[in-house]
């Protein structure tokens, strides 16, 4: 039984001791120069709005409307929390606090209004994306007979809506019948794959049955094995389109030929450094983890000139190989920090065992540690291959002309973030290619965000 | 008929001397392999150097040194069997020294050179000179040409001048490297044979990378009131900020939502998880323009309905920063928050319930129970994410680019720009007019300064007393 900490209890925490006073007295001041300093931005800062232009719809006053609303709101989930407190004391049959539910449902109005604002974005790329008019970055307004929001094109017209920045995408791509097929498969497998995870749901807590497992494990491949096929013989020959946009399935494969060989690579390097830190013990063990950890704190980027002059050297300039190079040496250090942590955490009775059944250290390594591994090389894999997946610096550093670059950089080649000038022309085609990119990675996250929280919360390192 | 052999030392000898052993066989036998790479490629070089020959790959040598490294390897594990513990680090030690170490050794010596897009080592191709081959040591000028002012000599004879000779029929061919011996009425003097079927039609000076000392620092530390302090300034208060304003947003949403009472609490937690996993280079992007537009943005038409007048986001010095700080909250909340909820899930119930049982508030029972559990478990995670901002190059460079521009600041040190971003606009925007040199003398600070931050991380991340188990 956990006892809380002295300093837990409200008496503790009121009793000040006198040479503590100075301390306080600095905290205090501390906090006066933040108020101050803060009152001094916000007048700096409200100097410096521009005034209000024909574009923006402005409703003098609107935030009086917005409070009202919003008091009208919590006035009324005062008399719903007595609602909630009377069903449910109905429900459970003992005394609900009428504070405690109001509590939660003040909660929920909070978290409902985050969760607008965290997700406005993404609603307003998806928005434009669907949109050939790109209304929502153009300088106008809606018609006055329009609902507010879509009058003040904050929230898309549905009418007039169409795929047709999608279609520009593809435009003049030439997909062979095998491909198609593959493409088909890939779906398949995925629509199967959603099918099995819905039944697993059913399964919470218990145990999966095996059948339910294998099926699992056969379909995850087989989806694996398409995306590889469909992506891996996409060349750019079937890139007839005019313009760059329309080389974004080409992004898109570079990207994963890119990443996916980045985490084999980091898979590669770093379980067997990871297994030898973890259980061989010789002279220099020690020494090469520190070094490890010292080259780990030098940033990839700070050697970014230095990279370029190595790779433009090895004649590798504008070559996926050179970028890969480039990826794998920043991917060792923490993938084998990581990895020798979960060798650690097996038992080590196992490998004992086997050796002294004759086993060599390598055939321990490759026959009971490999597959014992593998969520952890899963995570090893992902972390690499996302991290790739969102760089754009060196890409954009080594690789130049459209049929070479991953998705990262081609974003960038729409004009809506070159350069300091605005240009709004394919922001819908820009938007189209944001909501198609970012699907894969958010798929994988969603689909292992177990793996993820736990191991980039565990190792404190945000990606 | 015996053989009487010794048998190999199964145990590495022991102390400091094992390392050195390991460690000189292990560098002996890459510097054997690449060795010969090199030597096989300089010969493979010379035989295709003919006409219509191609050029041979520099990365052959990567190639070739890994065939030869292998049987070296096994024959070296034959003789010192202990060996083999360090072949398993092999490939992890070999790519951190090509692509990791490497790279820091040439940043450091570059950090001392004069290194720039001019003193390249390579043709300039504002230099020229058209000739014809008389014999394979001399070419013929030009009727007319000069050769001191169109190589920039600094002597009449241009002697010892570094040449290279572009490929007269490939241009994509590397230029052949020379030098001048001297120039005397019209005829160039090479200081080494070109190949009998080799017709140059040009040549360019090349400018070798210099070694200046410590020009590049006391450059950057003369000019350091309108680029370094600033720019150090506004890092450090950037990753600061940020870094607070995400955990206590983080924290408030985490413990908002560890309320075990609350339903749909997994759907609140799914929703808000979505920033995370959209990869942070395509949502900078859709942040910048679409919602951060002075006229036409999303947030200013938003305000509008609010009565609000437009906010400058991007034109302005001290709103681009609140933009900035703004689009990392939203970037790098989901983390905090699910960082929160993962610590909050090992703090055990009974706590609480004493709590409630001694009659604290809600209010104690998160100063004095959350908060205090979640110290141990935030400190490194709040460390980490400052190191990390302090080098969060791609959200300045793709939401700001560091602007908007100051008056009185260099083109190169805007009033966004953190120490990363300055050391990339000297070296590859048209700004900074690829120096190199002084690149590599910022990077070397920011190196610096990261270091002493990682170092005080990982201390208090227990991460050497970890290593040393």
């Amino acid at each position: 039984m956990i006892q809380p900490r002295p300093s837990a209890s409200p008496v503790a925490d009121a009793y000040v001791p006198a040479n503590r006073l100075p301390a306080r007295i600095l905290g205090w001041s501390v906090v006066a120069a933040l108020v101050v300093f803060l009152i001094w931005l916000g007048r700096e800062l409200g100097s410096r709005l521009k005034s209000p232009t024909f574009f923006i719809l402005r409703i003098e006053n609107g935030w009086v409307y917005a409070l009202g609303g919003l008091l009208v709101i919590v006035a009324l989930l005062f008399g719903t929390a007595y609602l909630g407190k009377v069903i449910g004391e109905r429900s459970r049959g003992r005394a609900v606090s009428y504070w405690a539910v109001l509590g939660d449902q003040l909660t929920h109005l909070i978290i409902w209004v985050i969760i607008l604002a965290a997700l406005y974005p993404l609603i307003f790329i998806i928005g434009t994306s669907l949109d050939p008019l790109n209304r929502l970055v153009q300088g106008s307004l809606g018609k006055p007979t329009d609902p507010l929001l879509i009058r003040s094109r904050i929230v898309p017209p549905l009418e007039g809506s169409d795929l047709s920045n999608y279609a520009a995408l593809f435009q003049g791509v030439v997909i062979y019948g095998w491909q198609w097929v593959m493409a088909g498969v890939g779906a398949l497998a995925l629509l199967w794959l959603a099918v099995v995870n819905l039944r697993t749901r059913a399964f919470a807590g218990g145990l999966l049955p095996e059948r339910l497992q294998l099926e699992r494990r056969y379909t995850s491949i087989l989806l694996i094995a398409a995306i590889i096929g469909f992506f891996a013989f996409l060349l750019p020959g079937q890139f007839t389109g005019s313009g760059t946009a329309s080389r974004f399935l080409l992004w898109i494969r570079n990207t994963f030929l890119i990443s996916g060989l980045t985490g084999i690579m980091a898979v590669i390097l770093t379980t067997t450094a990871g297994y030898a830190m973890a259980r061989l013990r010789f002279p220099g063990r020690f020494q090469t983890l520190m070094f490890f950890i010292f080259v780990q704190m030098f940033p990839n980027i700070v050697a970014l000139v230095a990279i370029f002059s190595i790779i433009k050297s090895l004649d590798l300039l504008n070559t996926f190989t050179g970028l890969i190079l480039a990826y794998s040496g920043g991917a060792i250090a923490f993938g084998t920090w990581i990895y020798k942590g979960y060798v650690e955490s097996l038992p080590a009775s196992l490998e004992e065992a086997a050796l002294v059944d004759g086993t060599t250290r390598w055939g321990a390594f490759t026959r009971i540690v490999l597959p014992l591994s593998g969520p952890m090389l899963v995570f090893i894999f992902l972390l690499q291959f996302i991290g790739t997946y969102a760089e754009f610096l060196l890409a954009n550093v080594l690789l130049s002309g459209a049929v070479n670059w991953n998705v990262g950089v081609g974003l960038r080649s729409f004009g809506v973030s070159g350069g300091t000038s605005t240009n709004t022309t394919y922001y819908g085609q820009f938007a189209a290619a944001a909501v198609l990119g970012a699907i894969p990675i958010v798929a994988l996250f969603y689909g292992f965000q177990q793996v993820f929280v736990s191991g980039t919360v565990a190792g404190g390192v945000k990606e | 008929m015996t053989v009487v052999r010794r048998a190999p030392r199964q145990a590495p000898p022991a102390g400091p001397s094992g390392v050195f052993i390991a460690i000189v066989t292990i560098l002996g036998l890459c510097a054997v392999a690449f060795g010969v790479g090199w030597a096989v490629t300089q010969v493979l070089a010379g035989i295709f150097d003919r006409p219509g020959g191609f050029q041979i790959p520099a990365y052959l040598i990567l190639i070739l040194g890994a065939i030869v490294l292998i049987p070296l390897m096994v024959t070296a594990v034959r003789l010192l069997p202990w060996l083999v513990n360090w072949y398993y680090l092999l490939p992890a030690i070999v790519f951190l020294l090509a692509f990791t170490v490497y790279p820091i050794v040439l940043t450091v010596g570059y950090a001392f050179t004069n290194y720039s897009g001019l003193n390249s080592g390579e043709s300039d191709t504002s230099t020229r000179l058209e000739v014809t081959k008389l014999s394979r040591v001399q070419l013929k000028l030009a009727a007319g040409a000069n050769a001191q002012t169109e190589l920039r000599c600094d002597v009449p004879t241009c002697a010892g001048v570094p040449i290279a000779m572009p490929d007269p029929q490939d241009a994509k061919k590397k230029p052949r490297a020379n030098s001048i011996v001297s120039v005397e009425g019209g005829v160039i003097t090479l200081s080494s044979a070109l190949p009998e079927f080799y017709k140059p039609i040009q040549v360019n000076r090349v400018n070798p990378i210099a070694f200046i000392g410590f020009a590049n620092f006391s450059d950057i530390f003369a000019k350091a009131g309108v680029q370094l302090w600033p720019v150090l300034v506004w890092t450090v208060i950037f990753a600061v900020s940020t870094t607070l304003i995400n955990v206590v947003a983080g924290l408030v949403l985490g413990i908002l939502l560890n309320n075990k009472r609350l339903k749909f609490r997994n759907v609140y937690r799914t929703l808000l998880f979505l920033p995370w996993a959209i990869p942070a280079v395509i949502s900078v992007q859709i942040w910048k323009e679409g919602l951060m537009a002075t006229n036409t943005g999303a947030l200013n038409r938003l305000g509008g309905l609010f009565g609000g007048v437009p906010i400058p986001w991007r034109d302005d010095e001290l709103w681009a920063k609140v933009a900035i700080l703004l689009v990392n909250l939203w970037l790098g909340f989901p983390y905090m928050m699910t960082a929160t909820l993962s610590a909050l899930s090992a703090v055990p119930e009974d706590l609480y319930e004493a709590a409630e049982v001694d009659g604290a508030s809600k209010w104690q029972q998160v100063t004095g129970i959350t908060l205090p559990m979640l110290q141990a478990a935030f400190t490194p995670i709040v460390l980490s994410t400052f190191a990390f901002n302090f080098n969060n190059f791609g959200l300045i460079y793709l939401l700001t680019q560091g602007g908007p521009q100051l008056e009185g600041r260099l083109a190169t040190a805007q009033s966004t720009d953190i120490l990363i971003s300055w050391g990339y606009n000297t070296a590859f925007t048209a700004a900074g007019n690829a120096a190199y040199g002084p690149a590599s003398a910022i990077a070397i600070i920011v190196a610096v300064l990261t270091i002493g931050i990682s170092i005080f991380n990982f201390r208090a991340a227990g991460v050497f007393k970890e290593a040393q188990k």
